[in-house]
């Protein structure tokens, strides 16, 4: 009976030591530049509907998880936009948008065969931003600011373009609960400065805070770089107050990613040993 | 087709019309002559914010107007029609603006005597001589028991140090005269930030509200607005804040503001009003519209929309034929009221720390 016990314990420590020692994951990142066109339309400063041009830079982290690499995936994102519009149909009036916008979230990864990786899971943003309209006078911007917890889901397929090594990724996120900042119908943000904070924060749900975000993108891999090329469209329908703030952009993405490992000094297992778990490829 | 493509199109199309049905709606006109005017309407009907109190049927209103409109009129026409709707909310804070003309409401003002001629003032009272800076020009007169100040424009910020240098300068005079006739009012901020320098404490300077929803009644609760005295210097002498009907907007507020204060007396006339602080639209054109949308309420929650009148024994007119000799009975009805006061301790000076 000792000796059986003996047996399962050796075994055990021999199984979580060889697991610790043996996988490695590593970390994907992604920085790029994406350009396109924003139509926007902010009641609160004009009812017009505006189009024009979309510039953002963009950041991706994603990493398997060190509790079940296997099958969890972190992303971490980051992206700062700006765009310029002008009104329809005159276009004697250009409004300014600024956005910056912060993401976590973790996803199961389920594999398939054929190279196909299927992820479902949640995340969280944090999103600021500001809409400009120097044509009014005296309520010439508009603020916003949202944290949602959203739903996200996507699909990579991994195949080869000739010799090259491409991996095809789509992503969407649509929020299910958060809270963000509207003024009031006609509130002028010179009664917030005077202290009014009455009614500023509304609770999100897909019915007043709707966003649907999505992400294409084929990451080809040459030797050691990877290089993104993409297409994003991103869909915002937000009411409260009965405001309404509508922003969508199409933008074509280019970028540059690679996959790094952090190596610690004391580390005793061979690298050639170890098990590489990367988040998407 | 068999039962997994029947789920694949069911979930495709409910998809797609989650998505369409996603966007929140938002009204929109055509960009043609109808379109124009009933988008102006329309932004009024749901913002503008006096209808009820200024008794305008904004409905029979639109429906008058509205019949003048055709399709065959040229922009320039359109405009005139647009103009005179607005002009029916007799309201100085409403324009409609067009690359060729702005349109103004001019009644707040033109129908009643200017009662200020600064040209006068400068020739006559200040020699051409003055300090000036940040929208303020100041002399000491009458024998240096008076202190003058013109202060022209709301729009500019208030310095704190200018005005602070400015009180010092006059701390031996018996009283102070604030000139805020032909102010046509800029920053509320400035207005507070000038009262700021009037006050010994935490002062109740009035009420704001706004619109919360597009109906006519829609009105939040208003808001107490306090103003904190300034870490300077706080004149407590006698002020004599002298208005006129072109004492508009946030001339008109600080009017309010300093009406209530115990050593201010308003004199002159009347002032212009405008106490709705205003926001801006446009409409397919591209013309921009700006409206008054939020009410401003004085300390007794009355609405100075329509001006404030003079204190009790205040009201004077500029006589016309005194100034041919040099002489605006306005100011002069000042500088006398000041001289007379008997004792004005110099103590009521304070000179907070910075």
């Amino acid at each position: 009976m000792r000796l059986k016990f003996n047996v399962f314990l050796l075994s055990c420590l021999l199984f979580i030591s060889a697991k610790a020692q043996t996988v490695e994951r590593p970390v994907l990142s992604a920085y790029a530049i994406e350009l396109g066109s924003a139509h926007v339309a902010e009641t609160y400063l004009s009812p017009l509907h505006y189009s024009g041009t979309t510039l953002a830079l963009s950041y991706e982290r994603m990493q398997a998880m060190r509790f079940d690499p296997e099958r969890w995936v972190m992303r971490l994102d980051g992206r700062l936009q700006g765009s310029l519009t002008h009104n329809n149909p005159t276009r004697n009036a250009s409004m300014w948008n600024i956005d910056l916008r912060l993401g976590w979230g973790m996803m199961r990864r389920f594999r398939f065969d054929g190279g196909w990786n299927v992820f479902a899971g949640g995340s969280t943003t944090a999103e600021a931003g500001v809409f400009y309209l120097p044509k009014n006078s005296n309520n010439p911007a508009a603020a916003k600011a949202s944290w949602t917890v959203n739903a996200s889901a996507g699909a990579a397929f991994n195949t080869r373009i000739g010799r090259m090594p491409v991996c095809f990724r789509y992503l969407a996120e649509i929020p299910l609960a958060g809270i963000f900042f509207s003024p009031q119908y006609g509130e002028l943000y010179y009664e917030i400065y005077l202290g009014n904070r009455k009614g500023l924060v509304h609770g999100a749900w897909p019915g007043n805070y709707f966003r649907f975000n999505n992400l294409l993108t084929a990451d080809l891999r040459l030797g050691r770089t990877i290089v993104r090329l993409g297409y994003r469209c991103n869909i915002k329908s937000v009411q409260a107050s009965d405001i309404v703030t509508r922003h969508i952009e199409h933008t074509a993405v280019i970028g540059i990613a690679s996959e790094w490992l952090s190596l610690s000094a004391d580390r005793k297992a061979p690298l050639e040993k170890a098990k590489i778990i990367s988040a998407l490829y | 087709m068999n039962t997994l493509n029947k789920k694949i199109c069911a979930i495709t199309v409910g998809a797609i019309a989650f998505l369409c049905g996603a966007c929140h709606s938002i009204e929109s006109w055509e960009n043609d002559t109808l379109g124009n005017f009933d988008a102006l309407w329309t932004i009024l009907d749901e913002h503008y914010c006096f209808f009820e109190e200024k008794d305008i049927d904004w409905e029979e209103t639109g429906r008058r107007y509205r019949a003048k409109v055709n399709k065959g009129m040229d922009e320039k026409e359109l405009f005139e029609v647009c103009a005179a709707m607005l002009d029916e909310l007799k309201d100085g804070h409403t324009n409609l603006i067009s690359w060729f003309n702005v349109s103004y409401y001019r009644k707040w003002w033109s129908d009643y005597p200017q009662n200020f001629d600064w040209r006068l003032i400068q020739e006559h009272y200040l020699n051409f001589d003055y300090t000036s800076g940040n929208g303020m020009s100041y002399k000491t007169l009458a024998d240096g028991q008076v202190g003058y100040v013109y202060f022209s424009s709301f729009a500019y910020g208030i310095s704190h140090s200018f005005v602070n240098e400015m009180l010092l300068s006059m701390k031996d005079c018996k009283g102070l005269i604030l000139d805020i006739r032909d102010n046509g009012g800029g920053n509320l901020t400035s207005a507070d930030d000038l009262l700021s320098h009037f006050i010994n404490e935490k002062y109740l300077g009035g009420y704001i509200s706004h619109k919360t929803g597009p109906g006519h009644s829609d009105f939040s609760e208003p808001y107490p607005y306090y103003v904190e005295p300034v870490y300077g210097v706080r004149w407590l002498k006698p002020v004599i804040v002298l208005t006129n009907r072109s004492t508009f907007s946030a001339a008109n507020n600080f009017t309010a503001m300093a009406k209530g204060l115990e050593h201010v007396r308003i004199a002159g006339a009347h002032t212009g009003g405008g106490s709705g602080a205003p926001m801006s639209s446009e409409i397919p054109c591209g013309w921009s519209v700006r409206f008054s949308a939020s009410p401003i309420y004085d300390a007794d929650m009355k609405l100075t929309e329509t001006g404030i009148a003079p204190s009790d024994g205040f009201a004077v007119e500029m006589d016309k034929e005194a100034t041919l000799s040099g002489h605006d009975t306005i100011l002069d009805f000042a500088i006398k009221t000041i001289s007379n006061i008997q004792e004005s301790k110099p103590e009521k000076i304070i000179r907070a720390a910075e």
